[in-house]
């Protein structure tokens, strides 16, 4: 079996006498999209912390890349990538001497940051001070440099927090494009979308545990329940909406009973998204 | 990496508007204040006489020969003098009669004009010169003072024969002002990188903590010590025992680059950096404002850290000192520096 390019085992960390991370464990593999979702103060971001060498476990492991995060950090943080939480640029360089310098910390030959800044849609300002960008510029630059040294593992904390449209979209084709080239990408968010898009596997975390880790499909199909919202027309011209559950014995004879016996306008299907799991398990929504 | 850290800051503090102008404007300005200031101590008491009937009295070979005295043709012309100049502090009017007496040793009263506020001490020495200048015209009198002989000793310098001018006095605060500015300008730098979360960036990469920190020792040291060098070389001091003259500048920017740091560990942004410099700067300040003004020394003034830097600097620069004169001064400065850096590093990798 390949070795995981993420093992965690039994980690917890406290701030003072707040648990905020209480005995996790999972995996990740070589080139996995992993997704940690959970609402803010879930413990998201000092798992991340905990990974990236920022912060000493209470106790437990955590080996990247067949690297003990503790005992040989700096090795870990040079083979890594960090897009942080909150915006860290140097605001009065510009974009190019942003990466350069990083470039020149990880000793990257020939480091070209025009084609990195072309695939974050900043070519044409690459000369123009960090100050003047709008959020969604900061935030790509910010997913630039942690890809300055093509790293073996992307770790991205809210990459698209509070972002366009756009600049969501460019950043969602960078993770893609990284997990082609055979990237391990860990992803903190509390959009479920993002997460339900981009992740091979999603990790729901709460109180600093994990409550469940799987593929998002599976989620939806162990805790999701599908449905048809059928839309009816009634004798006096009226509507009604129908909703027949699926997954069930009965399934099949219902969708025949209602659409011999009446008048179809409209049919949907709905299934659970990553929410409605994570208030399932939880009790509590992503948002809060 | 030290290197790319050093250029990045360079780059940063030179952007930074009010540090680039600061520093650029400093220098020039503490140079031309410094060539503006007397570089000679004038310590001339010019003195105003008018003699009646000169030609006949022998007091007047003995005015003339002294330098400082000047013999008007009319009394109303030396008053309009002292009235109208600065140059003289007394005028004397002597009527024929009483230079008659005073040639014949016998006793005179006569009028003496001072200018406003002249001190006692002043008017003794006046007093004293007039009996000087009555005796050279009596040789018979003088020659009861051939009596005394004395050896002159002077312990130390003898400043008399060449008393330090007021630029010479300001040179120790100077060069401690020009250094100072640059304990802003780290201690901006080093602020930002914690407060903006970029050390974090920085330190979570392949680069290690003791990196950052020598990154920043240095570059301070470069802003610090390329001043003090700039401006020692324009005011032609280096050739003054240059290397113990470099080693004080170097340990100077050392207290300054480990005084930034101690701002930078307690400051949380650039309004803090800035109360927290101005304290310090009052306080650094004053050891060099004693040199300026002697009688504002007392012995708590060297518990002042910057005492250590501008002593050394007015002593070597003002009284030829060597290094065994300096060697306890610069042996604080250097553990001064190396403290308040300790201190300074240990609270800021708390707040990474």
């Amino acid at each position: 079996m390949t070795q995981p390019a993420i093992s965690v085992k039994d980690l917890s960390y406290s701030y003072g006498d707040n648990l905020a991370v209480d005995g996790i464990a999972f995996d990740v593999a070589a080139g996995e999209v992993i997704g940690f979702l959970g609402p803010n103060g879930a413990g998201k971001s000092t798992v991340v912390k905990i990974l990236t060498g920022q912060l000493t476990p209470l106790k437990g492991t955590a080996v990247l890349l067949g690297l003990d995060i503790v005992k040989e950090r700096k090795q870990v943080q040079h083979q890594i990538g960090i897009s942080f939480e909150d915006t860290n640029l140097y605001e009065q360089m510009s974009a190019v001497e942003n990466l350069d310098l990083f470039a020149k910390l990880y000793k990257v030959e020939n480091f070209d940051a025009m084609s990195l800044l072309e695939k974050v849609g900043l070519a044409g300002r690459e000369k123009e001070r960090v100050a003047s960008y709008s959020k969604g510029m900061k935030q790509r630059l910010m997913v630039a440099r942690a890809m300055v040294s093509d790293p073996k593992m992307l770790f991205l904390d809210e990459p698209t927090d509070g972002l366009d449209p756009v600049s969501t979209q460019t950043i969602h084709a960078l993770i893609r494009g990284a997990t082609q080239r055979g990237t391990t990408v860990f992803l903190t968010t509390h959009d479920m979308v993002e997460a339900d898009k981009l992740s091979n596997r999603v990790a729901f975390i709460n109180q600093g545990k994990i409550v469940a880790l799987d593929t998002p499909a599976r989620l939806k199909q162990r805790f999701g329940l599908r449905a048809l919202k059928v839309e009816v027309e009634l004798p006096h011209g009226e509507t009604a909406i129908r909703e027949v559950t699926l997954d069930e014995e009965q399934t099949a004879q219902a969708v025949f009973d209602l659409f011999r016996n009446e008048r179809i306008v409209t049919v949907h299907s709905e299934e659970a998204t990553l929410e409605d799991i994570f208030f399932d398990i939880t009790g509590r929504g992503l948002q809060g | 990496m030290i290197g790319a850290l050093v250029v990045k800051d360079m780059k940063l503090f030179f952007r930074n508007r009010f540090f680039a102008v600061v520093t650029v404007l400093g220098l020039v300005a503490y140079l031309i204040i410094y060539f503006l200031m007397p570089s000679q101590v004038d310590e001339s008491l010019g003195m105003a006489f008018f003699l009646e009937n000169p030609e006949s009295s022998s007091l007047y070979e003995a005015l003339t020969d002294e330098p400082d005295a000047y013999v008007f043709d009319s009394e109303a012309e030396m008053l309009t003098a002292m009235e109208e100049t600065n140059d003289f502090f007394v005028g004397l009017s002597i009527p024929e009669e009483s230079a008659a007496a005073i040639a014949k040793g016998e006793e005179v009263t006569l009028n003496a004009y001072y200018a406003p506020g002249v001190p006692a001490e002043a008017k003794q020495i006046f007093h004293d010169v007039l009996v000087m200048i009555a005796n050279a015209a009596n040789p018979e009198m003088l020659a009861n003072f051939d009596r005394f002989q004395e050896t002159e000793i002077v312990l130390g310098n003898d400043m008399s024969r060449a008393p330090l001018s007021m630029r010479d006095r300001f040179v120790p605060l100077l060069l401690m002002a020009i250094v100072i500015m640059e304990v802003f300008g780290l201690a901006t730098l080093l602020t930002r990188d914690v407060e903006n979360g970029t050390a974090r960036a920085l330190i979570t990469g392949p680069l290690r903590l003791h990196q950052f920190f020598i990154a920043k020792v240095l570059i301070g040291m470069i802003l610090a010590f390329g001043q003090l060098l700039i401006l020692i070389t324009i005011m032609g001091r280096l050739g003054t025992a240059p290397l113990l003259l470099l080693t004080t500048s170097l340990l100077g920017g050392f207290l300054m680059v480990g005084t930034a740091f101690l701002i930078a560990a307690i400051s949380k942004d650039n309004m803090s950096v800035l109360a927290w410099g101005v304290v310090s700067f009052i306080l650094y300040f004053i050891p060099g404002l004693s040199i300026m003004l002697p009688g504002l020394s007392t012995g708590w003034m060297e518990v002042i850290p910057s005492f250590f830097f501008v002593d050394s600097l007015h002593r070597i620069l003002n009284f030829e000192a060597g290094w065994a004169d300096v060697n306890r001064n610069l042996a604080m400065l250097f553990a001064l520096g190396i403290g308040t850096l300790a201190i300074g590093s240990a609270v800021l990798r708390r707040r990474f």
